[in-house]
C-alpha cells in the first residue's frame, strides 16, 4: 500500500477533524453536566389529554419565569406521556437512567402517581404529583420522594358534603384508584350528613357514552348527582346529560374537576357545583398567582386552568428547594420541599412533613346561569377554608394520617 | 322489570347502529381490498373534525362536505400508501395502518390540539321522544335512521348498480376484472375512499353525543373491530347483527352490572369466536384463504 501526499493530508484532515469533534464532545458532554435536567409526566393522549397539556405548560412556564436557570445552571425539561399507570411507569424509569433528572412534576392520574412513585422512591427522585387525589398516595402508600399538591380525596368530599347535608344521592364515580377513594369516602359520611344512597354506578375509564348511565339515574330520581369523573369522561357526560334534557332538572356536584372539561364541551352544557384546587378569576387569587395568570395568558393565549396552575405551583416548588439546597442532591432537596413555604396566599401553604401533603384550601365554584366568557364558566362560591387553622383541620392530624414516613 | 329494560335495549340499539356504520366501512375495506384498516378509527375522527369546522364555519348543512373531504384523503392515502400493501403479508397492513392512524391523529393534534371541541345537535333535533317507558333524545332517533338509510344506500349501491358488481367482481377475482378492461386499481381507490367516508358520516352522527376530541379515535376502533370479528371479516349482515347485539348488551350491562359494561362485548367476542372461529356469517373467501 502507498501513502502519498493526498493520503497523508487526509489522514491529518481526519486526525484535525477527530480532534476537534472530541473537543466538542467534550464541551456538549460538559454543558449537559451543566444542566440541570427535570422531568414532567403528564398526559398526553387519552381523555385526560387536555388536562395534561395545560399542566405541562404550567410546569414549563414556571421555568421560565425563573429565568430558566437553578443554581445558576441553565434547566433542562423532558416531558414524557402519562398514558397508562403501567408507560408512567416506565417514563419515569426512563428519566431516571436516561435523563438522570434532579426531579419529576406531573402524576395527573392517582393510579399513575401510585405507579410512579415506587420508583421515585427506588432511584430516589424528588418527585411532586400535581394533579392525583387518591388518600393512598400521602396515605398508606406514601414514600419519603413523593409529594402531591391537591387535596385528597376524602378532604374534597367532606367540604362537598357540607352543601349537601339532608339530600339522596347518586353515586358516578370512576372505577379505579381515585374514585373508589372517592365512593369509599363519601359512604363513609352519609349518616353524618344525614343523607342517603340511592345509586352508584362505578365507570371504566375512557367511557364514550353515558346514555344509559343517565336513564339510571333518572330512574331512580336522586335529589344531586355527586361525582369524581375526570377529563373527557366528565365532558362526554355533561354533554350527554345535557342533550338528555338532565341540565337543571337534577343538580350535579363533582370533586377535583379541571377547567378544561367544561371549556372542551362549551358554554350552552357545562353545569353543576364542583371542588376543585383553584380558579384564574379568583379575585381572592394573591398577586403573584395573577402574575401567572397574565404570563399564561400572554404566552399560550388561554388562561391557565387549574391544572396549569398545579403545574406552575409545584415546579416553582422544586426549583425554590433546589435553590434552597443549593445541590441537586436528592437527600438535601427532599428536606428543602418538606421545609418549602408558599407565603403568597393569605396563609403560608405548606407540604406537611409527615406526609408530604400539601396543606392549602380549595375552593367550590358554581357554574354560571348564563355563560357568556369563552373562558370564565365559573362564580367561586367560597373557599373550602379561610384561616390556617380550619385549613390544617380540614386536613387531618398526624394521627388520622395512614403514612409512616420511611428514613431519608 | 320490563320498563328498566326497554329503554336500554332502544338506546343500545341507538349505540349498536353508531357501532355498526364504524364497522361496515372497516368491513368493506377489508372484504373488499383484504385490508385490516387500523386507521380506520382516525377516519372517524377526521370525519367529526371535518365536521367540526364546517358547522362553525358554515352551519349544519355543510357537514353533507365533510365525508367528502374524508374520501378524498382516504383516496390520497390509498394511492400513495395502501395499494402497495395489496397482495402482501396481512401483518405489513396491520403494522403500516396502525402507524397511519397514529399519524392521523397526531396532524389532528397539530391543526386542533388536544382540547376536546364542542359540537351540539342541531337546533330543531334537540327534543325528546318517550313511548312508554322508552325515552330517547330527538337527535339519537334521526341518528338511528341516518345510519338505517346510509346502511340500505350502501347495500343497494353494492347490489344493484353495476359499480357495485365491479366491486364486489373486484374482491372475488381481480384478475378476471382486470383482463375486462376495467381500471381495477382505480375500483380499489374508490372502494377505500367509500370505506372512510362511511367512517366519516360515523364520525359526524357521534361527535354532536361525543366530545369531539382526538382520543374519539380509539374509543372508536375497538368496538368496530370486535363488531367485524364477531359479525365475521368481510360480512355486512353480520357487521349489522353484531353492532346491534353489542349496543343492547352493552346497555344491558351498564344497567345490571356498569364495571363490566367495556368487557361485555369482549365477553361476547370470545364466545362467539370459541363457537364459530369465522364469525356469526363469516364467509370462506378463497382470494384471502
Amino acid at each position: 500500500m502507498k501513502f502519498g501526499l493526498k493520503t497523508a493530508i487526509t489522514r491529518r484532515c481526519l486526525t484535525l477533524l477527530a480532534g476537534v469533534s472530541a473537543l466538542g464532545l467534550v464541551a456538549t458532554g460538559a454543558l449537559a453536566q451543566d444542566a440541570v435536567t427535570l422531568g414532567i409526566v403528564t398526559p398526553k393522549q387519552g381523555p385526560s389529554a387536555s388536562i395534561g397539556a395545560h399542566m405541562a405548560q404550567g410546569a414549563l412556564l414556571a421555568v421560565e419565569l425563573h429565568g430558566g436557570k437553578v443554581l445558576d445552571r441553565p434547566v433542562e425539561t423532558v416531558w414524557l406521556d402519562e398514558a397508562s399507570p403501567q408507560i408512567s411507569q416506565q417514563n419515569m424509569q426512563k428519566l431516571a437512567d436516561e435523563y438522570k433528572v434532579a426531579g419529576v412534576i406531573g402524576g395527573n392520574s392517582s393510579a399513575a402517581t401510585l405507579a410512579m412513585m415506587s420508583v421515585a422512591e427506588r432511584e430516589k427522585i424528588p418527585f411532586i404529583s400535581a394533579g392525583s387525589a387518591a388518600s393512598e398516595v400521602t396515605g398508606a402508600n406514601c414514600n419519603r420522594y413523593t409529594f402531591r399538591a391537591q387535596a385528597p380525596a376524602p378532604v374534597q368530599v367532606e367540604v362537598a358534603f357540607n352543601e349537601l347535608r339532608g339530600k339522596k344521592v347518586y353515586f358516578f364515580t370512576p372505577a379505579y384508584a381515585f374514585g373508589q377513594d372517592v365512593l369509599r369516602t363519601s359512604r363513609s359520611l352519609l349518616e353524618k350528613y344525614d343523607m342517603t344512597e340511592v345509586g352508584n354506578d362505578e365507570v371504566p375509564v375512557n367511557t364514550a357514552d353515558y346514555s344509559s348511565y343517565i336513564l339510571k339515574i333518572r330512574k331512580a330520581q336522586p335529589d344531586v348527582v355527586f361525582g369524581a369523573l375526570v377529563g373527557l369522561d366528565l365532558s362526554n357526560f355533561m354533554k350527554q346529560w345535557n342533550e338528555m334534557g338532565m341540565k337543571g332538572s337534577i343538580p350535579i356536584y363533582e370533586v377535583a374537576v379541571s377547567d378544561t372539561d367544561f371549556w372542551d364541551i362549551g358554554m350552552a352544557v357545562a353545569t353543576g357545583v364542583h371542588v376543585k384546587p383553584w380558579y384564574y378569576k379568583d379575585p381572592q387569587n394573591p398577586e403573584g398567582e395573577q402574575k401567572f395568570v397574565a404570563a399564561y395568558e400572554q404566552k399560550y393565549g388561554v388562561p391557565p386552568s387549574d391544572k396549569a396552575f398545579f403545574g406552575w405551583f409545584s415546579m416553582n416548588a422544586m426549583l425554590d428547594s433546589i435553590e434552597e439546597a443549593g445541590s441537586t442532591e436528592p437527600q438535601k432537596v427532599v428536606p428543602a420541599l418538606e421545609s418549602w413555604r408558599y407565603t403568597e396566599g393569605k396563609f403560608p401553604y405548606y407540604f406537611r412533613d409527615f406526609d408530604h401533603q400539601l396543606v392549602r384550601p380549595a375552593v367550590i365554584v358554581k357554574l354560571k346561569d348564563t355563560i357568556t366568557d369563552q373562558w370564565d364558566y365559573m362564580d367561586v362560591v367560597r373557599w373550602t377554608s379561610e384561616t390556617q387553622a380550619d385549613t390544617e383541620e380540614v386536613f387531618g392530624s398526624k394521627e388520622q394520617s395512614a403514612c409512616t414516613m420511611p428514613a431519608l | 322489570m320490563l320498563d328498566i329494560l326497554l329503554p336500554q335495549v332502544a338506546n343500545g340499539l341507538v349505540l349498536g347502529f353508531i357501532y355498526v356504520l364504524i364497522a361496515v366501512g372497516l368491513s368493506i375495506t377489508f372484504g373488499m381490498l383484504g385490508i385490516v384498516n387500523f386507521a380506520h378509527g382516525a377516519f372517524f375522527a377526521l370525519g367529526a373534525y371535518f365536521s367540526y369546522e364546517l358547522v362553525r364555519l358554515f352551519g349544519w348543512p355543510a357537514v353533507v362536505f365533510a365525508p367528502i373531504l374524508v374520501a378524498i384523503v382516504g383516496m390520497v392515502v390509498e394511492v400513495v400508501l395502501i395499494r402497495r400493501l395489496y397482495g402482501k403479508e396481512p401483518l405489513l397492513s396491520l403494522v403500516v395502518t396502525f402507524a397511519l392512524g397514529l399519524l392521523i391523529e397526531a396532524v389532528i393534534r397539530y391543526f386542533w390540539g388536544t382540547d376536546g371541541k364542542s359540537l351540539s345537535p342541531p337546533e330543531f333535533l334537540s327534543g325528546f321522544v318517550e313511548i312508554g317507558p322508552v325515552f330517547m333524545t330527538l337527535y339519537r332517533v334521526a341518528v338511528l335512521v341516518a345510519t338505517v338509510g346510509v346502511l340500505v344506500a350502501l347495500w343497494a349501491f353494492l347490489n344493484f348498480t353495476p359499480y357495485g358488481r365491479i366491486i364486489r367482481a373486484g374482491s372475488r377475482d381481480p384478475e378476471m376484472v382486470d383482463m375486462l378492461g376495467i381500471n381495477l386499481p382505480r375500483v380499489f381507490t374508490g372502494v377505500f375512499g367509500l370505506g372512510c367516508a362511511i367512517a366519516a358520516i360515523a364520525g359526524i352522527l357521534a361527535g354532536p353525543l361525543w366530545t369531539v376530541s382526538p382520543s374519539m379515535a380509539a374509543n372508536a376502533i375497538m368496538p368496530a373491530f370486535v363488531i367485524v370479528a364477531i359479525g365475521g371479516l368481510g360480512s355486512f349482515a353480520g357487521a349489522l347483527i353484531a353492532g346491534l347485539t353489542v349496543g343492547v348488551i352493552t346497555a344491558i350491562t351498564i344497567q345490571f352490572w356498569p364495571q363490566a359494561s367495556t368487557a361485555a362485548m369482549y365477553v361476547l367476542m370470545l364466545v362467539v369466536l370459541l363457537l364459530r372461529p369465522r364469525g356469526l356469517l363469516g364467509a370462506q373467501w378463497e382470494r384471502f384463504e
